[in-house]
């Protein structure tokens, strides 16, 4: 049966650390969110997926963009690339490299919900027709891509998988699942156009290989980040593995 | 209450030769039995890269070999997909016809879409027109089979006149039905006249709902042909010892083996976002964040598995019957981890404890 076969030890490296697991809430209002999918390698899945994760076939790579005007800390953009995954019996994306241009939504995101965030520039623009998202660090481009030709979606259309971020936890190293429910005003359907990708750059395993465009979306609506519930070893499926921390 | 075997061709790791073989071989050999003991179909689905899920992308090869190996029972074709980057119309006329002809008219023909984006991505199929297709193939193919030359001018396939051969044995064609998987698609199947081949796991009210919804809908349909097929099937598991604990141990084993399988696969909904695709496959029902709990519940399980021993198997098949299902398939493996032996003596000791309670009726 198929799992992930990726080195905890060489995630662990660069794992945040949370102190506890007293997230909290946020609800972001009039948010823009933009997913991108791909098909990657299989060399790419497997060495992003530890074996605690199981993984989709064909093996995909998600990047997943936020636009926040309003928030606790501030106006921010957010970009997460992710790889797709399965926890348990659920659909997942194991954040592998999260980038957002704001220095007090990057320590929160780090230390309360575990995401690997680092500081950089993200833009997120969108026009009648066209979406662009351009993920920089240093300014080095990390990702960019444009999407076109939206197609109107009914609100409930969209699904977005659930992140898990490996993390140093008050419970030691662990697979953390951090819920977001999306209530989409608008949704539409756009189609991928010259997607460029430097894995290292933006914190992703140099095996990972974008090789097939997917789809994207982009909603407009309100987004909640849930207080953490579960926690999961990174090293054994969920079923044995799952921890409830809420 | 009729009795199907349903075969997926899981399979598991190292895909060798050997391994494939055994997989394939152990099925016939099923049949075979199936056959022998009155079950009254084997279903062989078409699936396309689905590592591990399922191995079968070329039933009619599989139903062929059936066909030629078994007296009674009918070939469940379950189902074609009716995409023509995966199946030309023309070539679906012309393989159940002659299926229809070596089975000696025992051929039932499903219908499907494909539900993964494995499948439809792998082919290059546009989600968004799949339904159409399929709506298209099914008003097609009744005329493809009728006696004579045939035309078509459609959405995605044309012909001149010509006559396609060979015709089925069954006249005026053999009975048409509708794989199951998404809310709603019960109603595509009444409104046709087509049966309802139910291939994801639902819940007893779940079930009971698309059964009325069927039945109601089917007596106002506009049928697809002169023929109409009032049925309704779901899929279930089958382990049956007279120990229940054993059968549980061994039963369930295969179950959660075969759901782990299925999570592995891309469903076209979390790939592919569109109107078209409601659904995230079988198996796998929409996860309600205040009714869900932790990734490590196995909530893809659903109620009335036909794992136990025979009186438990009997009273879940009284409940399921009570809905006013026509029949119910049964997977019997799932990547092999019931030995073939142990595989036999269950369907063996369903036949005797179990089917009587049913057929006597």
């Amino acid at each position: 049966m198929l799992a992930g076969t990726a080195s905890v030890d060489e995630f662990a490296g660069h794992a945040p650390t949370m102190a506890s697991f007293d997230s909290g809430g946020c609800n972001f209002r009039d948010v823009l969110v933009f997913q991108a999918m791909f098909e990657i390698g299989i060399d790419g899945r497997q060495a992003s997926l530890p074996p605690g994760l199981h993984p989709t076939n064909p093996p995909t790579a998600v990047f997943q963009a936020w636009h926040c005007p309003q928030s606790p800390w501030g106006p921010f953009t957010l970009a997460q690339a992710r790889v797709g995954c399965r926890s348990g019996l659920r659909p997942r994306g194991m954040a592998q490299g999260c980038v957002v241009d704001n220095p007090e939504a990057a320590e929160s995101l780090r230390s309360r919900w575990g995401l690997p965030v680092r500081l950089g520039e993200v833009r997120l623009d969108t026009s009648y027709h066209d979406v662009a998202l351009e993920v920089a660090i240093d300014g080095r481009s990390a990702f960019a891509v444009h999407a076109v030709d939206p197609t109107p979606l009914g609100e409930d259309d969209v699904s977005y998988a659930t992140t898990v971020s490996l993390a140093h936890t008050p419970r030691g190293l662990r697979l953390v699942q951090i819920d977001t429910d999306l209530a989409a005003r608008r949704a539409e359907r756009v189609t991928l156009r010259r997607p460029s990708f430097d894995a290292a750059v933006f914190g992703v395993h140099h095996s990972v290989r974008l090789t097939h465009p997917v789809a994207a979306s982009l909603c407009r609506g309100e987004l909640d980040l849930h207080p953490l519930r579960y926690v999961c070893l990174p090293d054994v499926l969920a079923f044995t593995g799952t921890e409830s921390v809420d | 209450m009729k009795f199907g075997i349903f075969f997926e061709m899981s399979t598991p790791r190292p895909f060798t030769s050997a391994v494939e073989s055994a997989v394939f071989h152990n099925a016939l050999e099923q049949a075979r039995l199936a056959d022998e003991l009155g079950f009254d179909w084997v279903w062989a689905v078409e699936h396309h890269f689905l590592e591990e899920y399922s191995h079968c992308s070329a039933p009619e090869v599989v139903l062929a070999a059936v066909a030629a190996q078994t007296e009674r029972i009918r070939i469940g074709h379950g189902a074609v997909v009716c995409v023509p980057e995966m199946n030309h119309p023309i070539r679906v006329a012309e393989r159940c016809a002659t299926l229809d002809i070596l089975s000696r008219g025992r051929l039932e023909v499903g219908t499907a879409r494909s539900s993964t984006w494995t499948e439809l991505g792998g082919f290059s199929v546009d989600p968004d027109e799949t339904k159409k297709t399929w709506d298209e193939f099914v008003h097609v193919l009744p005329k493809l089979w009728a006696d004579g030359h045939a035309s078509h001018q459609g959405h995605s396939f044309s012909m001149p006149e010509r006559n396609v051969l060979p015709k089925p044995v069954q006249k005026p064609h053999p009975p048409l039905w509708v794989t199951v998987t998404s809310p709603g698609t019960e109603l595509d199947a009444a409104e046709r006249g087509l049966g309802c081949l139910g291939v994801a796991a639902a819940g007893y009210a779940e079930q009971e709902r698309r059964t009325k919804d069927y039945f109601r809908r089917i007596e106002s349909c506009n049928p697809v042909s002169s023929v109409v097929t009032k049925e309704v099937t779901t899929l279930n598991f089958l382990y049956c010892h007279e120990d229940p604990v054993t059968a549980a141990k061994v039963g369930m084993g295969m179950v959660g083996t075969f759901g782990l399988a299925n999570s592995h696969l891309l469903w076209t909904r979390e790939a592919y976002p569109t109107r078209a695709y409601q659904s995230l496959g079988n198996l796998a029902s929409k996860p309600d964040r205040a009714k869900t709990g932790g990734p490590g519940d196995a909530y893809g399980i659903p109620e009335g598995i036909c794992v136990g021993d025979p009186d438990i198997i009997v009273a879940a098949l009284k409940r399921w019957e009570s809905l006013g299902l026509t029949g119910i398939n049964f997977l019997l493996n799932g990547l092999e981890v019931v030995p073939q032996d142990q595989v036999l003596a269950s369907m063996r000791l369903f036949a005797r404890e179990v089917m009587p309670h049913f057929k006597a009726r």
